[in-house]
C-alpha cells in the first residue's frame, strides 16, 4: 500500500536465468505499472515462458532482483507468488483433470488468495461466490460442473483465466492465451482481456498472434536470445529495424501496420 | 460442519447401521474369539484408515504407519509403568506425543520423494525395531529380575489396563477393550470422511493431477503432506494405546514387516484413497486370513492370490468396484422411474437457469 502511483507493479532490474551456461534471460529489467498491459514477443525460444517462471517464482532467477507490490519477489515460490496477487495462465492447458470446472476454481479461491495454514473442514462463501463470480465472468457457469478432462481446448483456455482471477490478482500474467484457437475463439478472448483491462487489471501476456498482441497491449516488449531488443509502443515496433529483421518480418510488419491504423489510436 | 458429498446420506446411512450392528453383536452371545478378532479389527482399520488418508489421499509412499502405532503403544504402557498414571490418561497424551513423533518424521522425509520417502521411513521403523530389541541395560529391577526401559525382547508389561477385568470381570472384560476399539475406529473413520472431502482433500486430489499448475494456484504440497502426516498420526498413536491396553503388553513384534504388509494389503484390497476402502480392506483381508487358518500349507498363496486378484480385477479395490455398482443400480433404478441421468439432468437445469 506503500507504493504510489509513479511506482511500477512489477519490477525487473537486471534478471538473469542461466541453466549451466545457457543463458534462457539475460539482463532483463522492465517495469509493469499499475493498470497497464504488458505484452511480450518474440520468436520461439527467447525466454518469454522462462521469463514467467523466473517471475511467478517457478523457476527462480540466478541473478537480479524482482519487486512486486513493494515486496522482493526474487525468491519466493509459485504459491507465495500467487498469494501475494500475481495469477498466471499456462501455454498449455494446465488444470485438475479429474476434478470439475467449478472445483478447479474453488481451489484457486480457496489456497490462492492467502496463505492457509490450517485449511477448513469446507469451502466457505466466500470462496464459493468468488469461484462462481470468476466462472460467470469468463462465461463457463454452463460447464461448470463438467470434469475438467472432457472440456474442449477453448473452455480449459477460460477456465485458467477463471482460476486466476478467483485468487482475486492484482496482476495476471497470461502464457498464450489464444495459441490453438480459432480466428472466432481468439475474437473472444480478446474481448475478454479487453473487459479485464476495463477492470484495471495489470496484465503481462504473451503471444505470438501478432493481432492480439498489439491491440490489447499499451507497451510491447520483443524478446529475442533471452534478452531485450524492443520496448515501447506497438507502432513503434513495426518501424523498428532490428524486430523486423529477427522476429517480423517484412510482410507481417506491412500486415500489423494495416491493423493499427485501422483501430483507434489507445 | 463439513462438506458432504454427493453420496453423504448414503454413507451416514452405511454408517450408522455398521455401528449399530457392531454395538449389539457383543449382545448376542458370541465366544470370546470372535470378539478379541473384532477388536483386533477395529484397531487395524483404525490404522489403516489413517495410513490411507498419509498414502492414497496425501499420495505420501510412507511406511511410517507401524513406527507411529508403536511409538502410541510405548508411550501409553511407559507413562502407565513409570509415571503410575491411569491408561485413560495417558491414552490421549499418547496421541498427541504420536502427532509430535510424526512431525519429525515428516520434517525429515517430506522433502524427498516417492521410493525415498518409503525407504527412510522403513529405516526409522527398523531402527525403533532393532534399539527396543537391544536394549539390555537394567532401567529398573524387580526383586532379582532387571528390566529394560523398553521391555526389550520380552516386551513391555505390567503397566495395567483400562480397568474393565475390575469393573466388569473376568469373563466380560473383553466387552469394555471392543467397545473403546469401536469408538475409537468411529472417530477415525469420521475424521478422514472428512479430510477427504474437505478443501485438504481436495487439494491433494489437484496436486497428483497437475502439481505444476497446483503449486501455481497457491497450494504447498510439502506444508499440506505434513499436516496430513501429523493429523492421522493421532488416532493411530490412538489405536497403539488401545492396542497395549488391551494385550497389556507392547512389543517390539508390531514393528515386523509380515504385520506392514498385512496392513498394506488391506489398503490395496479395500481401495487407495476411497473413503470406505480401509474397512472393506481390512474385513476382507482380516476375513481371508481367517478362512485360510486351518490350511497352513497354502495359506500365504491363498492370501496372495486374494491381492492379485483384486489389483487385476478391482484396480480401484473392493470399494471403488462396489462405488461403481452402486452408481450403476443407481441409473437403472432412476431409469425404471422413468427419470433420467441425474448427472445430464443436473447439467439441463443448469442451462434453463441461464
Amino acid at each position: 500500500m506503500e507504493r504510489t502511483a509513479t511506482e511500477p507493479l512489477l519490477s525487473c532490474q537486471g534478471v538473469d536465468k542461466y541453466f549451466g551456461a545457457l543463458a534462457a534471460v539475460r539482463d532483463m529489467t522492465f517495469d509493469v505499472f499499475q493498470g497497464e498491459a504488458l505484452g511480450i514477443g518474440g520468436p520461439n525460444g527467447a525466454g518469454k515462458t522462462t521469463l514467467f517462471d523466473v517471475i511467478s517464482g517457478l523457476n527462480p532467477a540466478t541473478a537480479g532482483t524482482i519487486t512486486f507490490d513493494g515486496k522482493t519477489i526474487t525468491r519466493a515460490t509459485p504459491d507465495r507468488t500467487c498469494q501475494l496477487g500475481m495469477a498466471r495462465t499456462f501455454q498449455f492447458n494446465a488444470g485438475f483433470d479429474t476434478l470439475t470446472a467449478r472445483e478447479n476454481t474453488l481451489i484457486a479461491a480457496y489456497f490462492g488468495r492467502h496463505n492457509r495454514m490450517i485449511p477448513g473442514m469446507k469451502f466457505d462463501r466466500e470462496t464459493q461466490r468468488l469461484a462462481d463470480e470468476a466462472m460467470a465472468f469468463v462465461g463457463m457457469d454452463e460447464v461448470a460442473h463438467e470434469t475438467v478432462r472432457t472440456l474442449p481446448v477453448y473452455h480449459r483456455k477460460l477456465l485458467m483465466v477463471a482460476g486466476a482471477l478467483a485468487t482475486q490478482p492484482k496482476m495476471l500474467l497470461m502464457d498464450e492465451p489464444v495459441g490453438g484457437l480459432n480466428p472466432q475463439e481468439i475474437d473472444e478472448v480478446m474481448a475478454l482481456v479487453q473487459r479485464l483491462k476495463e477492470c484495471g487489471l495489470t496484465i503481462m501476456l504473451i503471444e505470438h498472434v501478432m493481432r492480439f498482441l498489439v491491440r490489447l497491449s499499451d507497451r510491447v516488449l520483443i524478446m529475442h536470445h533471452g534478452e531485450k531488443i524492443f520496448e515501447g509502443s506497438a507502432s513503434g515496433l513495426v518501424h523498428d529495424k532490428t524486430v523486423v529483421d529477427v522476429y517480423l518480418g517484412e510482410g507481417s510488419s506491412r500486415r500489423l501496420q494495416h491493423i493499427l491504423e485501422d483501430q483507434p489510436a489507445p | 460442519m463439513f462438506e458432504t458429498g454427493p453420496n453423504w446420506r448414503r454413507d451416514v446411512a452405511i454408517g450408522a447401521i455398521l455401528i449399530a450392528v457392531m454395538i449389539a453383536i457383543p449382545f448376542l452371545g458370541p465366544s470370546r474369539y470372535f470378539i478379541g478378532q473384532l477388536t483386533l479389527f477395529f484397531l487395524w482399520a483404525t490404522v489403516v484408515s489413517q495410513w490411507n488418508l498419509v498414502f492414497g489421499v496425501g499420495g505420501i509412499f510412507s511406511l511410517a504407519q507401524m513406527a507411529i502405532f508403536a511409538f502410541g503403544g510405548f508411550a501409553t504402557g511407559m507413562m502407565g509403568l513409570y509415571l503410575g498414571i491411569s491408561l485413560w490418561i495417558a491414552l490421549p497424551l499418547a496421541g498427541i506425543g504420536s502427532i509430535l513423533f510424526s512431525l519429525l518424521i515428516g520434517l525429515a522425509c517430506l522433502r524427498l520423494r516417492g521410493p525415498y520417502v518409503a525407504l527412510l521411513t522403513l529405516a526409522i521403523a527398523q531402527v525403533m525395531y532393532l534399539l527396543i530389541i537391544t536394549d539390555t541395560a537394567c532401567f529398573y529391577m524387580e526383586g532379582v529380575t532387571c528390566r529394560n526401559f523398553t521391555g526389550g525382547t520380552r516386551g513391555l508389561a505390567k503397566f495395567g489396563d483400562f480397568g474393565f477385568r475390575e469393573m466388569l470381570g473376568r469373563r466380560e472384560y473383553l466387552k469394555g477393550d471392543y467397545y473403546l476399539s469401536l469408538f475409537v475406529l468411529t472417530l477415525a473413520v469420521v475424521f478422514s470422511f472428512a479430510i477427504i472431502r474437505s478443501p485438504l482433500g481436495f487439494a491433494f486430489r489437484a496436486l497428483r493431477d497437475n502439481p505444476e499448475y497446483g503449486i501455481s494456484r497457491g497450494l504447498n504440497r510439502f506444508k499440506y503432506q505434513l499436516l496430513v502426516f501429523a493429523m492421522s498420526a493421532f488416532f493411530t498413536g490412538l489405536a497403539g494405546g488401545v492396542f497395549a491396553g488391551h494385550f497389556r503388553v507392547i512389543g517390539a513384534n508390531v514393528l515386523h514387516l509380515p504385520l506392514l504388509l498385512f496392513l498394506i494389503s488391506m489398503m490395496v484390497v479395500g481401495g487407495l484413497g476411497r473413503a470406505w476402502g480401509p474397512i472393506l480392506g481390512a474385513a476382507l483381508v482380516m476375513l481371508a486370513d481367517e478362512g485360510m487358518k486351518d490350511f497352513v500349507e497354502i495359506r500365504n498363496m491363498g492370501y496372495g492370490a486374494l491381492i492379485v486378484a483384486i489389483v487385476v480385477l478391482l484396480p480401484q479395490g473392493a470399494a471403488g468396484g462396489l462405488e461403481q455398482i452402486w452408481d450403476w443400480g443407481h441409473r437403472q433404478l432412476l431409469r425404471l422411474r422413468g427419470g433420467r441421468d441425474p448427472a445430464a439432468t443436473g447439467r439441463a437445469e443448469v442451462r434453463q437457469r441461464k
